[in-house]
């Protein structure tokens, strides 16, 4: 009866070590070498012989009853020690670490790179010219011959050389057409000049995007084509495109191609003067006279020419409604397009 | 350029075709319509009125109190302040609750004591006309108390033309030219409203010389008798209200009435002031000055073209007439010019004396000189018509025998259908070409198509404008879109795009560099800043700049950067920036003549707190150089009267198989105190293309070492000016076969050292090809170090 009394006893002061040291003392005072359970198992072989085999038995299972009750509790005080290290009730999920710089591209550039690796993905290569321009590549070998009205209406800025600073990436068709061959696919982001007043929607500097086009058989339906495709990938939208007339001397037929207005979808609003259009580039096929300017052949090959405004996409992209943050260093500004 | 649906409507059958519609089809095959705005619109709430009794209001000598009804019980008593009203009169009436087109709800007043219930309306309270000082006075036989505009058809629409997008199209400028077009597209039929009239072979003519036909191809001249200087119809005025001309009286509301129907401006001369002698079409002379009629002196320039009466210049030719000769109320003989001139001379003339009439609009689109003669036959007719008794005095004298020389263009069906991608229909073509006008003629491959006059002057020559105009008939809409028929495009790389921009990337990313645009034009003031004004360096310079300060184009990039430094520093502690842009040079040139144009890349770091800048700065560049292939040795100054920008005596040149090209260094002290920034801002120019031009690094695979590395620290006392190339010169050739890298890793002066002394720290790396080292090969490499690191002015530390 007392050896069972103790069993209890012993039972709960495992049960209830609150800690791995109160533990260890429980299971020294039970198996050390004057332990209670020592002594038990030792105390055995001083009874009669006939009761030995019995409280032999007892003795064990008694013994392995409560090594298996100090692991079992060792297991759990071990696990509460894990689970309090893990819920870390001290740890703040709101404070941040020390701050960091974040350096940033130019929104411009931005676009200019997302449209550079679109087009490039289509064949087009990359292609730039000088932004001090003769006025040959500006204008005459983009059929606009002098004394043509359309050179007035570009606002030229002109250099006490006799060069100009160029209106347009336009140039850069004819100065590919004279240094490769047909087929040609390539694109011109870069940055021209016009004189104009500058206000929240005018600039003298500003970023043209120029493709070209030429090869065998190129024609206006090729023209919609790669047009769209391009377009739906930069609005990031499926888009309506309609094509119309419009004159450039440089191209003929010469087009405008306007969007379906993305502030109205189509229903007329003010953006796009009510019309369900918003006019976002001119486009054509290359004029015969520009193609022979490049010494390429116009009954071999033709070819098509579209001009995008960067700032344009930008401004749409970002709604961004004043064209003259665009130029200087307010880091106001400039710090808000921290993508790639 | 406005244009009247109305008006439109006298040529081309519109029914059925809502506003909208007609916008559309022009817009879509035409021209751009800017807008669709309402003519005489809002007029809903006015009804017709009579006045049934006058009587003069007895406090306001120019008010009348008038009874006026309108078709109701009761009469209402309204004043009214025209002069012309009377009884018995049909007039146009607002009354109290009812609104005007401009919005201004009427109400019962008191005027000087006495009750108004509306108001009797002018022209200009119905947006007819400008004419504001009378009512408008109808038929007897309008209907009291219908609507208004149930009873006289003044209602239209007028599209806003984007004159941009015909300026090209010269045929466009008058309202026949959109109804061509509309019947072209509705496949309506055409009605000219201009027949030929037989002239008196004799009678009163003015003689014609035309001094040389390049400037005036064509000047007819005609003069008209009897003729009355009477106003419009309603009908005219309001056409001309519509299309924002103002109605003077009918001989000159008929030139405007001609110039917006066909497109061809003409002029009425009172023949009282003209010569007997004849008019001359002439340049002016040096020195010729003559007075327009708005009244104000113009001093002429022998590129001017003239018209002139017994040698005295009476018109600017094409721009506007002078002041003495235009038509006056008691003119009874009027002679009419129509003409035309030299696209060029009108349009120079006009800009130079910033004189834009609807007339140089015209003529500086290369006007049909067929035109000139269809506008005669119009006004005389119109006249005749609409001032009974007038007719010719004389023939037309028109001298300079023009005469079309129609242009023939091989249309061929292949190339049509290459270039739109699609195969139209042959009767869609013809039907299509000859609906423009167009004579067509069936040719072996496709067709042979004449060019009316109209057409020929500009915007048609070669068989791709045929193109366009079987094109924009069919609609580009209508085209199918067809993907580009592969071919294996060659791939034209430009190394230099690629690599600036991946060094943008490394700048923005990596350097936390905020990137910056910035004007190609430098200022003075920014010039002066940096030390590079009254320089010798000469700058490509823009003949008509924005603004005075602008005409310079920057030489460099870095000192439009530098200037916007100081405003950023206001926003952040530390400021990182980097601009990707073009510099000039003119005095060299390139094949062109261009002048010569460098890629620069600028970087410049700057701290509020004044710390140095130019150690990061340098690393990050020599990190991003190495990384993109050209690595830079910086071992000398870099100093140039073309940078007086940098300290001299602290900015090294980046180097690379022995060229330079860039620089990274501190501002030179005077130019960070103009420019307010700490004295420690540092800057960095790369030129890009001419760091290309040493050639790219190539990466070689080294095998990897199977022996590790030993480090050793070795320190060193030298004088102030020693250099840490030297010595790790010196490190590296104490045992080459040894010694793996040399790094340095302090420089320290101040406490414990002498004045003129500093400590330089390295970890010199040893490392050996076929073994582990032991402790004794870094003692003997020590030693020999200790032994011989006099020879460059070194003592080994420790």
């Amino acid at each position: 009866m007392a050896v069972e009394n103790r069993r209890k006893e012993w039972l709960t002061a495992i049960e209830e070590a609150p800690d791995e040291a109160a533990l260890k003392a429980v299971e020294s005072r039970l198996f050390g070498k004057k332990g209670d359970i020592t002594q038990l198992v030792k105390s055995v072989s001083s009874l009669p012989k006939e009761e030995r085999p019995a409280a032999g038995k007892a003795a064990n299972e008694l013994k392995v009853e409560l090594a298996e009750a100090i692991a079992a509790r060792r297991r759990a005080l071990q696990n509460d020690a894990l689970a309090g290290v893990l819920a870390a009730p001290d740890f703040d999920p709101t404070e941040p670490g020390p701050s960091i710089r974040r350096g940033t591209l130019h929104p411009i550039t931005v676009v200019q790179n997302e449209l550079v690796d679109l087009f490039g993905q289509m064949g087009f290569s990359w292609q730039d010219g000088p932004e001090i321009e003769t006025d040959w590549f500006n204008f005459e070998a983009l059929n606009h011959p002098p004394d043509h009205p359309a050179r007035e209406a570009q606002d030229t800025f002109y250099t006490d050389d006799g060069n100009l600073l160029r209106t347009h990436t336009s140039p850069v068709q004819v100065r590919t057409m004279l240094r490769f061959k047909p087929p040609l696919k390539v694109i011109v982001p870069g940055r021209c000049f016009r004189n104009e007043t500058v206000d929240a929607s005018h600039e003298h500097t500003f970023y043209q995007m120029e493709g070209l086009v030429v090869d065998r058989g190129v024609s206006v339906a090729n023209l919609i084509h790669t047009m769209k495709t391009s377009l739906r990938v930069i609005l990031k939208r499926e888009v309506k495109v309609r094509l119309r007339p419009g004159y450039f001397p440089f191209v003929e037929p010469g087009f405008e191609l306007d969007v379906n207005c993305p502030f109205c979808s189509g229903e007329g609003c003010s953006v796009c003067k009510r019309s369900g259009w918003i006019e976002i580039l001119p486009c054509g096929l290359v004029h015969p006279n520009v193609l022979r300017a490049g010494h390429i052949d116009p009954e071999e090959y033709t070819g098509f020419a579209f001009g995008m405004g960067l700032q344009r996409v930008a401004m749409l992209r970002y709604g961004i409604d004043d064209i003259r943050l665009f130029m200087g260093g307010d880091l106001r500004f400039l710090t808000q397009f921290d993508e790639t | 350029m406005k244009i009247s649906l109305k008006w439109l409507s006298r040529y081309v059958d519109l029914d059925g075709l809502s506003p909208e519609e007609i916008r559309d089809h022009l817009t879509m095959s035409t021209a751009e319509i800017e807008d669709v705005i309402p003519f005489a619109g809002g007029l809903e709430d006015l009804v017709v009125g009579e006045v049934l009794e006058t009587q003069k209001h007895p406090d306001a000598d120019k008010l009348t109190l008038c009874q006026v009804t309108v078709g109701g019980a009761e009469t209402l008593s309204i004043v009214c302040g025209a002069p012309n009203v009377e009884t018995r009169q049909k007039v146009v009436v607002v009354q109290p609750g009812h609104v005007l087109p401009d919005g201004t709800r009427i109400k019962k007043t008191k005027i000087r004591g006495q009750v108004s219930m509306g108001m009797i309306c002018s022209e200009r309270e119905l947006g007819l006309s400008d004419e504001h000082e009378g009512i408008i006075v109808l038929d007897a036989g309008s209907r009291v108390g219908k609507r208004y505009i149930d009873q006289v058809d003044v209602t239209d629409h007028v599209l806003e033309i984007d004159n941009k997008s015909i300026n090209h199209r010269p045929d466009l400028w008058g309202h026949l030219g959109f109804a061509r077009e509309l019947s072209a597209i509705t496949r309506r039929p055409l009605k000219d409203p201009v027949s030929a009239i037989d002239y008196p072979k004799k009678g009163t003519r003015l003689a014609v010389t035309i001094q040389d036909k390049n400037s005036c191809p064509r000047y007819i001249g005609l003069v008209l008798d009897r003729v009355r200087v009477i106003r419009s119809p309603d009908w005219l005025r309001f056409l001309l209200h519509a299309t924002d001309v103002r109605s003077i009286n009918l001989p000159v509301d008929l030139t405007n009435f001609v110039m917006l129907e066909l497109g061809q401006p003409m002029h009425a001369f009172d023949l009282r002031h003209l010569s007997k002698e004849g008019v001359g079409i002439r340049m002016a002379k040096k020195g010729e000055s003559m007075a327009t009629l708005d009244g104000v002196g113009r001093n002429l320039l022998e590129t001017d073209l003239l018209i002139i009466s017994g040698d005295e210049p009476v018109a600017l030719a094409g721009i506007m007439g002078g002041e003495g000769s235009m038509v006056a109320s008691d003119t009874t003989q009027v002679f009419l010019e129509s003409a035309n001139f030299h696209p060029t001379i009108i349009r120079r003339t006009s800009s130079r004396l910033g004189l834009r009439t609807d007339s140089s609009a015209r003529f500086e689109k290369s006007l049909d000189p067929a035109n000139a003669e269809a506008a005669v036959h119009r006004y005389t007719s119109l006249l005749m018509e609409l001032c009974q008794g007038s007719a010719p005095a004389g023939p037309m004298v028109d001298p300079a025998h023009w005469e079309y020389e129609p242009n023939k263009i091989r249309l061929r069906k292949a190339r049509l259908a290459t270039g739109l991608g699609i195969e139209v229909p042959d009767a869609q073509v013809k039907e299509t070409l000859t609906g423009l006008q167009f004579a067509v003629d069936e040719a072996k491959d496709g067709w042979d198509v004449t060019v009316p006059s109209f057409r020929a002057t500009k915007d048609i020559s070669i068989e791709d404008d045929l193109i366009e105009e079987v094109g924009r008939m069919y609609r580009y809409d209508n085209i199918p879109e067809i993907p580009l028929r592969t071919t294996v495009a060659i791939p034209h790389r430009e190394e230099e795009l690629f690599l600036a921009r991946t060094m943008l990337e490394i700048c923005a990313l990596e350097l936390q560099a905020n990137e910056v645009y910035n004007y190609s034009f430098v200022p003075d003031r920014v010039l002066a800043a940096v030390n590079a004004l009254g320089k010798e360096q000469k700058y490509a310079t823009v003949t008509n700049p924005v603004a005075p300060d602008l005409a310079k184009v920057r030489r460099h990039v870095l000192p439009s950067l530098l200037s916007v430094v100081a405003q950023s520093l206001r926003e952040q502690e530390e400021v990182r920036l980097v601009e990707d842009g073009r510099g000039y040079q003119p005095e060299r040139r390139d094949e062109h003549g261009l002048p010569h144009e460098s890629r620069e890349l600028c970087l410049v770091y700057s701290r509020r707190d004044g710390k140095p800048c130019y150690p990061q700065l340098r690393s990050d560049l020599v990190s991003m150089l190495g990384r993109v292939g050209f690595p830079p040795t910086l071992d000398e100054l870099r100093r140039s009267d073309d940078l007086p920008w940098i300290h001299p005596g602290r900015t090294v040149a980046l180097q690379r198989e022995g060229m330079i090209y860039g620089y990274v260094g501190i501002l030179h002290p005077e130019v960070s105190d103009n420019l307010e920034l700490p004295t420690s801002t540092a800057v960095a120019t790369v030129d890009v293309r001419q760091m290309l031009k040493t050639g790219r690094e190539e990466k070689h695979y080294q095998p990897i070492p199977r022996f590790p590395p030993q480090p050793v620290d070795v320190a060193f006392l030298v004088p102030v000016t020693a250099r840490v190339a030297d010595l790790q010169k010196f490190l590296l050739e104490t045992n080459p076969k040894l010694v793996r890298k040399v790094e340095l890793f302090e420089v320290y002066r101040g406490d414990g050292l002498p004045e003129d002394k500093k400590s330089l720290n390295f970890t010199v790396t040893l490392g050996a090809e076929d073994r582990t080292l032991t402790a004794k090969d870094e003692e003997k490499y020590l030693e020999k170090v200790r032994a011989s690191c006099a020879e460059v002015g070194a003592e080994l530390r420790g």
